[in-house]
């Protein structure tokens, strides 16, 4: 930490002060979604009453949540191919857009971007009215398709974010050592922008799973999405696996945070 | 890489060209029509929406919300992203979990903890009445500042991720540097960090924007019907009324001046890198 | 367009993608079907009782599309008419958009053994009603006296704990044009409502979705709301304060009618469906806990929770025409959200 001089403190103060504001504002209603989860009242309630494992319980009950869990399966299968697809198609298209500098480059990145300013609802709208009039009834394919354009462009811009710091000397001189392309990108790129490409995406998968207007158009009986349950289950009856699916979801992406740090850190290694 | 680089961008182009400009496309041309059968070109749609003062207020709202929810982020991201420049391992580790807490409460269980902390026995009224600072509760769900302060969680990853990685590459002995050599802490942040972070902020900025400008069901549920925005109604027309080339019209509205603010940004972020 | 340009385009878009795309609907085997359900309380209903039922009696395999009444039309619209699944669950004003729409195969009540426990009326060339709702007023009778109808809820105590939801779903039109009655106006002329609305708005605790009125009502930022039966008794069930009322001027009643949509290619299947959904065991079952459906099979005692003793009584409920109110209904929205907007 740098030290500071007595007339900096006040501004260190505030930024501090801030920060921590900025804490409880983004764990607080994580917070509450957790201890309603425990509630033992049979709807979401807060303060919850008094505490109970039983709704996990409820979740994890193979007959009583075959459908969440089926629907749970949906979304994580749709997450990881819209992840997947996104995260790889933005890299390709941010490290083409942050090394030119021609007016192309500058309508591409807007275009790529234009996704992410439609409504949600229009898009599926018109996405389902695009593909009956060809013909293509709705299927995991579309609906992964669907996704991934929502995702892309967040992929995009943290990649992005990563490529525009990255050093053209850098390239030159790996390319004229006689890599070829591949492993110019495979030992000198991707590490450096290795940050954007994970945050690209954790945030790509984090917005299929959570999409609720694009599913709706797009899905069928046979792809019944975890969002769009939870939706009803809270809806009509305030079901409190609602709260605790959020729960597993919470302890699911902790521990993930903590395999990738290791993950991550094995990688840089492997790099260096 | 070199003069080949812009063949990478290919893949995504067609992708986007056949799952997305294609729908918009149809979308646009649903707006010219009197139904979606395309039965009879009309402009009606448009001048429901271009020209009437409702509806032109709904635009402006919308854009408000988004430019006030990227301001709102930006003012609790920059200090978190700049405790965690400076952080030992752990807090890092804390800030980074909760940096992406807000992704993971699914948008339906987020819309109830919002009625219980905005709420008029919700946490921020009784902890209000509690230390007596007000002596009835204060109306703050179904109200833009509620909806805001929502909005600045839920969109908070969206800038406070490119802002770390955008401030991860800055070398912290740049920072001592410029301290050693006497320069206040302001002044290092607005000299060496800012210019750094820009990247960053920017590509945050654009995100919160667009997305705080589209949270459909947030704006919904959190602001209420008294507050109308844009996605809100393309929902109703497009959901309730039928009214496809309507739904179309405003959806295509709300894209075009939340794309034009977007480009904005990212001329900004290109001057701030050149 | 023809089948030929429609080849050509999908061609030069797609290209190799859209290969993997191309299998059609899939093939499905003899004796299964999908149908839609609204999402929550009806879906886990029908999943429970309906589809085992269906299962013994005539060997079909059904699954659930959960999807919203009006879900239902805008996707089977947006699909060019062909709904992705065989059978519509709908409320009166979205099940009129699906007449006119042309979405619904003709149905013939002849081909359901168990049309007799229906009243008369309840299944027609259109479709069969399953399950009746019944409207009215919610209220939490911890914090507030019963209402004794619409009027009361203009009058400041509980004004400034309603919450109000406009003309989107079919219990919120219903409401209204009870409300407005109340006032002078008519199922055609909502008028009187808008001009006593203005005069209780800047009080009212809540102008609302549909989707957050339980969230809203549980955590008692409202504490009297308009809705159906169903949801009271469910929400009662789950130890939320709520009771219903019945508005001095009667309840009101609507139909959940079910439709086989329109080039279905599980027509049997479809009719099965129906026909074991309208039958004794099914309504019994469905109108006990926790599901609490009121029945609409004659032969059928409701449930101790449903309040709703016979069917005899819901023809005294107010019902209403939704060919005349389907047209206003867009302009109704309209004037809501303009009403309302601050």
């Amino acid at each position: 930490m740098m030290r500071l001089a007595a007339r900096d403190r006040p501004l260190a103060l505030l930024i501090l002060a801030l920060a921590a504001i900025g804490l409880l504002v983004l764990a607080g209603p994580v917070l509450i979604v957790l201890l309603t989860s425990f509630t033992t009242s049979q709807a979401l309630r807060f303060p919850p009453p008094g505490l109970t494992l039983r709704w996990y319980a409820e979740l994890f009950d193979a007959t009583r949540s075959a459908q969440i869990h089926r629907a749970a399966l949906n979304s994580l299968a749709v997450a990881a191919c819209t992840a997947a697809i996104a995260t790889a198609l933005a890299t390709a298209a941010a490290l083409a857009i942050s090394r030119s500098r021609a007016t192309w480059a500058r309508f591409a990145e807007g275009a790529f971007l234009a996704p992410l300013v439609l409504p949600g609802i229009a898009y599926g709208l018109a996405t389902l009215m695009f593909f009956s009039w060809l013909r293509l009834p709705p299927s995991f394919l579309l609906l992964v398709a669907g996704h991934a354009i929502i995702a892309t462009p967040f992929a995009l811009r943290t990649v992005g974010a990563s490529a525009a710091g990255l050093d053209p000397a850098l390239l030159e001189s790996s390319a004229s050592l006689g890599a070829s392309p591949w492993r110019t990108f495979r030992r000198v790129i991707l590490p450096l922008i290795l940050p954007g490409v994970a945050a690209g995406g954790f945030l790509s998968f984090v917005s299929s799973l959570d999409n609720v207007p694009v599913s709706l158009f797009l899905s069928s009986a046979g792809t019944d999405m975890l969002p769009i349950r939870l939706w009803g289950m809270m809806e009509s009856a305030l079901d409190v696996r609602v709260a605790a699916a959020s729960g597993v979801l919470v302890a699911v992406a902790f521990l993930l945070l903590v395999v990738m740090d290791r993950a991550v850190g094995l990688v840089r290694r492997m790099a260096g | 890489m070199g003069e080949g680089a812009w063949k990478l961008a290919v893949p995504l182009g067609l992708a986007q060209f056949s799952f997305f400009l294609a729908p918009l496309l149809l979308l646009a041309a649903t707006s010219f029509a009197t139904d979606e059968n395309f039965s009879q070109f009309s402009v009606q749609a448009w001048l429901d929406v271009l020209g009437d003062s409702f509806h032109l207020g709904a635009v402006l709202n919308t854009l408000r919300l988004g430019a006030l929810a990227v301001l709102a982020t930006m003012l609790l991201a920059v200090p978190l992203a700049l405790l965690h420049m400076v952080a030992g391992p752990g807090l890092k580790k804390i800030i980074l979990l909760a940096a992406v807490l807000p992704l993971l409460t699914s948008v339906v269980v987020r819309t109830f903890a919002w009625i219980v902390i905005l709420g008029r026995e919700g946490v921020i009224n009784t902890a209000l009445l509690s230390t007596g600072i007000v002596s009835s509760p204060v109306a703050l769900l179904q109200t833009e500042p509620g909806l805001i302060l929502a909005l600045t969680q839920i969109e908070m990853p969206l800038m406070l991720l490119p802002l770390i990685a955008a401030l991860a590459r800055i070398d912290p002995s740049l920072l001592d540097a410029s301290s050693a050599l006497g320069a206040s802490l302001f002044r290092t942040l607005r000299k060496v960090v800012l210019p750094l972070a820009l990247p960053g902020l920017l590509a945050g900025a654009t995100l919160v924007f667009a997305s705080a400008a589209t949270a459909f069901i947030s704006q919904s549920v959190i602001g209420g019907g008294r507050l109308a925005y844009l996605p809100a109604l393309v929902w109703q027309q497009a959901m309730v009324v039928f009214n496809w080339p309507l739904a179309a019209a405003m959806a295509l509205t709300l894209m075009g001046s939340v794309l034009a603010v977007a480009a904005a940004l990212s001329a900004l972020a290109r001057g701030a890198q050149a | 367009m023809t089948d030929l340009s429609r080849r050509t385009v999908l061609g030069a878009t797609l290209g190799l993608a859209g290969a993997a795309l191309l299998p059609g609907r899939p093939a499905r085997a003899a004796g299964s079907m999908t149908a839609a359900v609204y999402p929550g309380g009806w879906d886990e209903a029908l999943r429970a009782v309906l589809s085992p039922a269906l299962k013994q009696a005539h060997g079909v395999d059904v699954a659930y599309e959960p999807l919203f009444a009006v879900d239902q039309i805008a996707k089977a619209r947006a699909a060019r008419g062909t709904a992705p699944f065989d059978v519509f669950v709908l409320d009166p004003g979205p099940r009129v958009s699906g007449i006119d729409l042309g979405l619904f195969e003709p149905f013939d009540p002849a081909r359901l053994p168990n049309r007799d426990k229906l009243p008369a009326g309840y299944a027609d060339t259109v479709g069969a009603g399953v399950a009746a709702q019944v409207v009215g007023i919610a209220y939490n009778p911890k914090k507030l006296a019963k209402p004794a109808g619409w009027r009361d809820l203009f009058k400041p105590e509980y004004a400034s704990r309603l919450g109000l939801t406009g003309f989107g779903t079919t219990f919120g039109t219903i409401s209204l044009i009870e409300m407005a009655k109340v006032f002078g106006g008519s199922e055609s002329d909502v008028e009187p409502l808008f001009v006593e609305l203005r005069k209780i708005l800047p009080q009212v605790a809540a102008v609302a979705q549909p989707a957050a009125m339980a969230g809203l009502f549980q955590q008692g930022q409202i504490d009297v709301m308009y809705t159906n039966t169903y949801t009271v008794t469910l929400l009662k069930s789950r130890g939320v304060d709520i009771d219903f009322a019945v508005p001095e001027t009667g309840a009101a009643a609507f139909g959940t009618t079910m439709h086989i949509a329109k080039g279905s290619k599980n027509i049997d299947a479809a009719y099965q469906y129906i026909d074991t959904m309208i039958s004794t065991p099914v309504q019994a079952a469905l109108s006990q806990a926790p599901y609490f459906f009121v029945p609409v099979n004659t032969g059928v005692t409701p449930g101790a929770d449903v309040p709703v003793k016979s069917l005899d009584e819901l023809k005294n409920f107010v019902s209403h025409d939704w060919s005349k109110i389907n047209p206003l209904r867009a302009r109704w929205i309209d004037r809501f959200n303009r009403e309302m907007a601050k």
